[in-house]
């Protein structure tokens, strides 16, 4: 089943067309990394999912529920975190998460429960102070917290690493690992490698279009390019030795950084050997000789390219 | 109901948090002492002021004169410290986004309008309070008596016409963006209803009346009856503001 369903939706601001004929779907129990470089349309969606932002055509369905601009029944089985959540700041995080669960309809006893167990979950517990003094990162978790309080079936992230340094980066990605057991989660980012990491769907945006949907190894698989990493013993013959290697057909793309050429092949196990002949034939020493695990990130390059 | 009054009491405890209910209270209080005070020192701060060759005659002063002393702090620096107060209840959050959890949680786009009046109301009242009995002990304390007629309905007068105001800061809010988005129709609708009042005949049914009659009818030169028809006109103002403010709110992008 899918807890959430985007139908051809299209959204305009202005002359520029920021969403085109969008769809796709979230299925039940699984995170679904929604990748696009910064204005490619990311927050825009989210914002239409969570009723904020009018749709200019195409429907949005939560847990089955048509989604209606300006209203917010449907939010109440998702969980928010903004990519920058804002409080109030005279509140300490026990208060505000007490709003938050009288909001959504909890009985008192539930709210002091799961606040305990959410504040604990996110490393907040026994913090009493007003939350204007909190770090970013502390913000984070918080947003966390308050959006898995009413257990929702949806947890919509946006972009919740991209403001963090490393190790809030880590104990953000740990603890939507954590609420992964108990949510379906769709999470925004330009971060390859957190997807990588928590993913198990994927859809690249790009411009508005859903360019890529599907498992992260589907995605890889179907847009896998290989690279093959040579090292050369002179630097001076790499332009060289780039421009006679694009002229082979199955090159599809070179790179070169000081001694080293990164070649884009399809298959490079076979198509290596030609680059090896080549090499051979006109006798380039060679230090090294390597290929490279596919990457999201090259995945990424290749559809927005 | 339940949504109602939490956020209600959030609305409350942000009032008290950023420190609303003192700045009002405490300002409406010396309103309230100020006014008999002033009222009675009047002649004495006056005859301190002799100019050679001119006699100034001051009649003693009686309690009605505290009672002018206090409409006129109200209807001018009172209304000044609502706007003040009041501007950025909903503009202030439009802009800092703290509503975008809320509203991500359910809470319904009504809800967030109704509260915010019920809470600016309770404060408003209350604050009228405090200076209407701060002023009423103390003109009785210095004056002997301050028993005047239609006491209780100019203050009404008063009191709704701070809610239509808090209505329109709403209003103004959920129309129009930026830090001073609650002020800017609130401002230029006051200026327009004090324009008109010039007119006697807009004057009948112009809300700005009651705040500009509010010791005539002490005074008993108004009738009670003449001001039923810009109460009940502001009384419906108010109400409709409020709707537009929860319509507009509803369509407004976040």
């Amino acid at each position: 089943m899918s807890i959430l369903e985007l139908s051809n939706v299209y959204k305009r601001f202005g002359e520029t067309e920021v969403i085109k004929d969008l769809s796709f779907s979230v299925p039940e129990h699984s995170v679904f990394g929604f990748i696009g470089k910064n204005g490619a349309g990311k927050t825009t969606t989210m914002k239409m999912i969570l009723g904020f932002l009018q749709t200019d055509a195409g429907d949005i369905r939560v847990c089955s529920e048509k989604v209606a601009y300006g209203l917010t029944k449907t939010n109440r089985n998702i969980g928010y975190l903004p990519d920058v959540p804002e409080y109030y700041s005279y509140m300490t995080p026990k208060e505000y998460l007490h709003l938050c669960g009288e909001i959504t309809g909890l009985k008192k006893e539930e709210i002091q429960t799961k606040s305990k167990e959410l504040l604990n979950l996110v490393g907040l517990e026994g913090i009493n102070r007003r939350i204007r003094g909190f770090s970013r990162g502390m913000k984070q978790r918080l947003g966390i917290a308050q959006a898995l309080l009413n257990d929702p079936k949806l947890l919509i992230c946006d972009e919740p690493t991209s403001a963090l340094d490393p190790v809030g980066r880590k104990d953000i990605l740990d603890i939507l690992s954590l609420a992964k057991d108990r949510t379906t989660i769709v999470f925004s980012t330009h971060i390859l490698s957190d997807v990588e990491r928590i993913c198990d769907r994927i859809g690249i945006l790009d411009n508005g279009k859903l360019m890529v949907e599907g498992t992260v190894n589907e995605v890889k698989d179907n847009y896998r390019t290989d690279t093959l990493r040579i090292e050369l013993a002179f630097g001076a013959v790499c332009e060289k030795v780039t421009e006679d290697l694009k002229k082979l057909p199955f090159v599809r793309s070179t790179s070169i950084e000081e001694n080293k050429i990164d070649i884009g092949l399809m298959n490079a196990q076979e198509q290596g050997l030609s680059v090896m002949a080549y090499l051979v034939a006109e006798k380039v020493p060679v230090l090294r000789y390597e290929i490279l695990e596919p990457s999201l990130e090259n995945v990424f390059m290749e559809v927005i390219r | 109901m339940r949504v109602y009054i939490a956020f209600t009491k959030k609305e409350i405890v942000e009032q008290i948090r950023t420190y609303k209910w003192l700045i009002v209270i405490s300002v409406f209080f010396l309103f309230g002492m100020m006014s008999p005070l002033l009222a009675k020192l009047m002649p004495d701060i006056m005859s301190g002021m002799k100019v050679e060759g001119i006699k100034i005659e001051i009649p003693e002063p009686v309690v009605m004169d505290a009672y002018a002393q206090f409409f006129k702090n109200f209807t001018q620096m009172g209304i000044l410290i609502l706007l003040l107060v009041f501007g950025g209840t909903l503009s202030n959050e439009l802009m800092k986004g703290t509503l975008i959890n809320i509203l991500a949680k359910g809470l319904p786009r009504p809800t967030v309008i109704l509260s915010k009046f019920t809470a600016s109301v309770i404060l408003w009242t209350v604050g009228l309070l405090v200076a209407v009995t701060t002023t009423y002990g103390y003109a009785f304390y210095l004056f002997g008596d301050a028993s005047v007629p239609n006491f209780v309905f100019s203050i009404f007068c008063l009191w709704l016409f701070g809610c239509f105001l808090i209505a329109l800061i709403l209003l103004s809010s959920a129309l129009a963006n930026g830090t001073f988005g609650g002020l800017i129709l609130s401002v230029i609708t006051l200026v327009v209803l004090l324009l008109i009042s010039i007119s006697p005949k807009v004057a009948k049914f112009n809300p700005i009346t009651l705040t500009s009659k509010n010791l005539d009818l002490l005074k008993e030169s108004v009738n009670v009856n003449d001001l039923y028809l810009p109460v009940a006109i502001t009384a419906v103002l108010t109400i409709v503001a409020l709707y537009l403010a929860i319509l507009l709110f509803r369509r407004k992008k976040m």
